[in-house]
């Protein structure tokens, strides 16, 4: 298992109400699919693509969550692990653009406290059906400290580049994580080092 | 030939006009003697090539002739071919006309041959819907249902278009009639048929109801039959679990299975649906044919559903399940603020929702697998698109189904439920913590992991592999965090060291404990604990550790093998195993967390509890001259001035550690011991003087100290006391230069870890030996 081909390892988690695309932002990063008539997606799925950026391999391991409410404490129990969270919504449905603030409760409650958080406003090929300005948005997630962008999965739009850019920002901040932590070795209880840096990264 | 004849002649035509490079207006002006004899010599010259050409051409005469000569011997053969080609082209002609007549009329013949075949067809067709006609009255007559259906089967199954021709013709009145008289009997049958199997469906006859239920698709009725057939037996599933739900009321708390009673009445429903679905699947198929069993399951589905509402009602509502979840919920959000409920009473609901959502997925498996292969059968030839169309709806079927999502629902509350009760769990053995004499570990770890791995055990007999992987997750949260916090903070406490530092201790939390009764009136007794209590504790905290690495480990690998168990039994989604390894993965990680916990326990425990005394010990070497004569060195052999005091001083410090750790992690400390003794050895040893006696007397003493610490590590430790050694070979030279004997190109075996610098240094050490020799080393 430890000689495994690649540089990197990240958790990445896909959150937000049901019906909002998560699964189809998935498979089209994952598969290029877009498959109409998804149905709702039961408990989680787990999906692994690797990309390279920079010439280095990068494993996601892309946790895509049920929506529903009954699956909740199922979904929660996978936000710690996480090294990043893609909180989405739907920019043609102000309702789930309006449980976001519950959405960041609980990532403040369960998730990492070194999680990076990318806000996403999905389904923008439903443009005459818009709910949610860009605006709105835009300033809701610069008040929340959060990374932004607006994409639809159907025309494949920011698609790649919402999940390249976060493994890019990942693999940084990685690198920070590393070197603040080889300078000042963590005391006892200190500990919660950085779980996804494997060792084949500094030989 | 032609190409040939006007090759040969073109030069000579042109030749005749202007063959000559001279005209003849050039020759006449010509006046001059060599002008003209020049012009003549060319003109010479011309005249041999015309010549020469003329008889070349003249040459070839005679094989052009006999060409022609030949030419003209074939032109009567030519003439004779042409004729022959003619005659030939005329009986093609014939033949082909000829063979044309004869496919026609075996055309005309097999037409004929097919329309015969259609009047026998419709002759047929005619006679059977009479004797359809005749045959359903009298079977109607007779109350043979069976009979009447198979005629009006027969009729049914006849080319409409047929029926349609025939009354047409000649005797289409009596045909009219006729027809007339069957559909009356379809429709008459049909009635009789829907009341016969109403009847039937009331009285409970199952014969008769399976007699009537074998009807239906003869008639074309096959939806119709389908979904009265499953009306009759949802009924019945309805009225078993009437019943069943009645006796759950009745049953004493003190039965056996009391605890899980609504998990046996679900089970005792689907068991019944099952059996179902067993004894009538071959009817289905054989009267209905493939693909129809999906209907007569999505009826029954809705019953089931309806029933397991009942069930599931009834449970929450006697197991008090949603109050139950809403105090776990209060108790987690707000720590304290409520009263906090009783892990232990939650323990029977959790065990019984975990069966009812096992039972459930079995139940769901069961009829996935049926359905699955009776759409196998039909869409053996089936194109794409329709295999996806049926495995959609199976797939909307499960996952849509009422069963379903009450299942999800009971487990998303379970499993919040599951965490509080593990956490709580955790808390109190972590607060009930015990050591008993003797033991290594305390109480609390085994506790811990029995607990860890029942909540996990617990989640995996849901079968649900979303539930076991949510668990998993919880369970390396609570011992990454929260466990792990427990640890740290008794290995924060630090080893309490004795003699000097003690009184230091002693004195500040003395102090300590003045301010604390000051600020709060009253006098702290928990601040003076024993030291030996302290130090007892440190030393299981760090067993505790160890043993935390490797049972999460071995916890990792039996849960990697009960999952295998449950994926081999077909539960879970293609993923499954991903998912779960991912989860185990994250689980196995933490482990590598707790054996680094290990090591900065260690480290701690090797600098503030060993090296405080091990130090002065060392430092006792000094105030030993090892600047000594002969006298002193014999006196020496006989009373040992150091290190034998120094090995017994340094077992009975170690025997405290060996007997309170585990072996392997005693030899991690006596690792780190030997480490420290041999860097401190070597500073002392820097510090002090030496005569050639005083070297051999080290030298003596560092073999005593290596063999005594050879025997009780298990770690080789020559490594370790490489430089020591080295530096006692050098302290026994006889002189300086027999450095030289071992340096560099001698040195053999040996590497050197010192540096050339260092070797100086020790050199120096030896009072007998002048620097200027030293100085004029060259190494």
């Amino acid at each position: 298992m430890s000689m495994e081909d690649y540089d990197f390892l990240f958790k990445i988690v896909l959150i937000g109400n049901a019906g909002v695309g998560k699964t189809c932002l998935v498979r089209r990063f994952t598969q290029g699919l877009f498959p109409p008539g998804q149905g709702a997606t039961i408990g989680v799925d787990f999906m692994i693509k690797t990309v390279e950026i920079n010439g280095e391999k990068v494993k996601l391991q892309i946790w895509d969550t049920a929506g529903q409410e009954r699956f909740r404490s199922i979904t929660q129990s996978y936000y710690r692990s996480a090294n990043a969270l893609i909180l989405t919504y739907d920019i043609t449905c102000e309702e789930s653009f309006r449980c976001l603030p519950e959405w960041l409760r609980e990532i403040e409650q369960y998730a990492s406290n070194k999680v990076i958080t990318v806000l996403v406003g999905n389904k923008i090929d439903l443009a005459e059906k818009r709910e949610v300005s860009k605006q709105r948005a835009e300033e809701f997630s610069e008040a929340q400290n959060m990374y932004y962008l607006e994409t639809s999965a159907k025309e494949s739009d920011n698609v790649e580049k919402l999940f390249l850019d976060l493994a890019c920002r990942l693999i940084s901040e990685a690198r920070q994580n590393t070197l603040v932590n080889n300078v000042a070795s963590p005391l006892p209880g200190e500990g919660k080092s950085i779980s996804y840096l494997t060792c084949c990264n500094f030989n | 030939m032609a190409a040939a004849v006007s090759g040969l002649w073109l030069p000579g035509g042109e030749g005749g006009v202007s063959a000559s490079s001279l005209s003849m207006e050039r020759i006449r002006s010509l006046t001059d003697l060599p002008e003209l004899e020049a012009a003549y010599s060319r003109l010479c010259g011309e005249e041999k090539g015309v010549e020469e050409e003329l008889e070349a051409l003249l040459e070839q005469q005679n094989t052009i002739e006999s060409k022609m000569v030949t030419l003209h011997r074939l032109g009567p053969n030519l003439q004779l071919i042409e004729g022959d080609a003619r005659q030939l082209a005329g009986m093609i002609t014939f033949t082909c006309n000829l063979a044309e007549n004869v496919s026609s009329k075996v055309r005309q013949l097999d037409l004929a041959k097919n329309r015969l075949y259609q009047a026998i067809q419709r002759a047929d067709d005619i006679l059977d819907l009479k004797f359809c006609m005749d045959g359903v009255q009298t079977a109607l007559r007779n109350e043979d249902y069976e009979q009447a259906a198979a005629h009006i089967h027969r009729y049914l199954s006849l080319d409409k278009s047929v029926i349609e021709l025939s009354r047409q013709g000649q005797e289409g009145s009596i045909i009219d009639a006729n027809l007339k008289l069957l559909q009356e009997a379809e429709q008459r049958l049909k009635i009789i048929v829907t009341e016969k199997f109403d009847v039937a469906t009331k009285q409970g006859n199952l014969p008769q109801v399976e007699r009537f239920f074998k009807i239906f698709p003869l008639l074309g009725l096959h939806e119709e039959g389908l979904s009265k057939f499953s009306e009759y037996l949802c009924k019945q599933v309805a009225n078993k679990a009437k019943e069943n739900l009645l006796l759950v009321m009745e049953t004493d708390m003190s039965d056996r299975r009391a605890a899980v009673i609504f998990a046996d009445t679900l089970t005792l429903l689907f068991e019944g649906i099952a059996r179902i679905v067993e004894t009538h699947q071959p009817i289905v198929e054989t009267y209905y044919g493939p693909g129809k069993l999906y209907t007569l399951i999505k009826h029954l589905q809705v019953e089931c559903d309806q029933q397991v509402e009942k069930v599931v009602d009834k449970f929450i509502k006697q197991r008090d399940y949603h109050r139950q979840f809403q105090h776990v919920q209060n108790s987690m959000v707000r720590s304290s603020a409520t009263e906090k409920i009783e892990p232990r009473e939650l323990d029977p609901i959790l065990t019984e929702v975990t069966l009812m959502n096992a039972r459930s997925e079995l139940y769901l498996r069961f009829i996935k697998r049926r359905i699955v292969s009776d759409f196998e059968v039909e869409d053996s030839m089936a194109s794409e698109e329709v295999k996806q169309a049926h495995q959609k709806s199976l797939d909307k079927l499960l996952n849509n189904c009422l069963l379903s999502r009450t299942m999800q629902e009971l487990i998303g509350c379970y499993i919040t439920m599951e965490e509080y009760f593990m956490r709580e769990t955790v808390n109190k053995a972590v607060a009930m913590d015990m050591c008993e004499k003797g033991q290594l570990t305390s109480s609390m770890v085994d506790d811990v992991f029995y607990i860890v791995k029942k909540c996990i055990g617990r989640a995996l007999s849901s079968s649900s592999i979303d539930c076991l992987c949510a668990m998993i997750n919880h369970s390396t949260t609570e011992l990454e965090s929260d466990f792990r916090e427990v640890l740290c903070t008794k290995l924060k406490l630090g080893f309490p060291a004795t003699t000097f530092q003690d009184i230091q201790r002693g004195v500040t939390s003395a102090v300590n404990i003045m301010h604390s009764s000051l600020q709060q009136g009253k006098f702290d007794t928990k601040g003076i604990e024993s030291t030996d209590e302290a130090k007892q504790s440190f030393l299981v905290t760090l067993n505790n550790v160890e043993v935390c690495s490797e049972n999460i480990m071995t916890l990792k690998t039996t849960l990697e093998s009960d999952c295998a168990k449950l994926l081999s039994q077909g539960f879970g989604g293609e993923q499954a195993e991903a998912k779960i390894n991912s989860c185990l993965a994250d689980m196995a990680a933490v482990s590598n967390k707790f054996r680094d916990l290990l090591q900065e326990g260690l480290s701690e425990l090797n600098s503030t509890a060993v090296k405080p005394q091990v130090k002065p010990w060392i430092n006792l070497f000094l105030s030993v001259s090892h600047n000594i004569e002969e006298e002193e060195f014999n006196d020496y052999e006989a009373n040992d001035p150091w290190v034998q005091q120094f090995i017994i001083n340094l077992e009975q410090q170690m025997a405290e550690f060996k007997a309170g750790l585990s072996p392997v992690i005693y030899d991690s400390l006596s690792s780190l011991t030997t480490s420290l003794i041999a860097t401190e050895l070597e500073k002392v040893v820097l510090k002090s003087t030496f005569s050639r006696l005083g070297g051999l007397q080290f030298d003596k003493e560092l073999r005593s100290l290596i063999a005594y610490l050879t025997t009780v590590t298990t770690w080789t430790i020559r490594d370790k006391f490489a430089r020591l050694s080295q530096m006692a070979t050098i302290l026994n030279l006889e002189r300086v230069t027999e450095i030289l004997d071992y340096w560099g190109p001698n040195s053999g075996p040996l590497t050197w870890r010192l540096t050339p610098a260092e070797v100086r240094q020790v050199l120096a050490l030896r009072i007998d030996f002048r620097s200027e020799d030293i100085k004029r080393l060259r190494l």
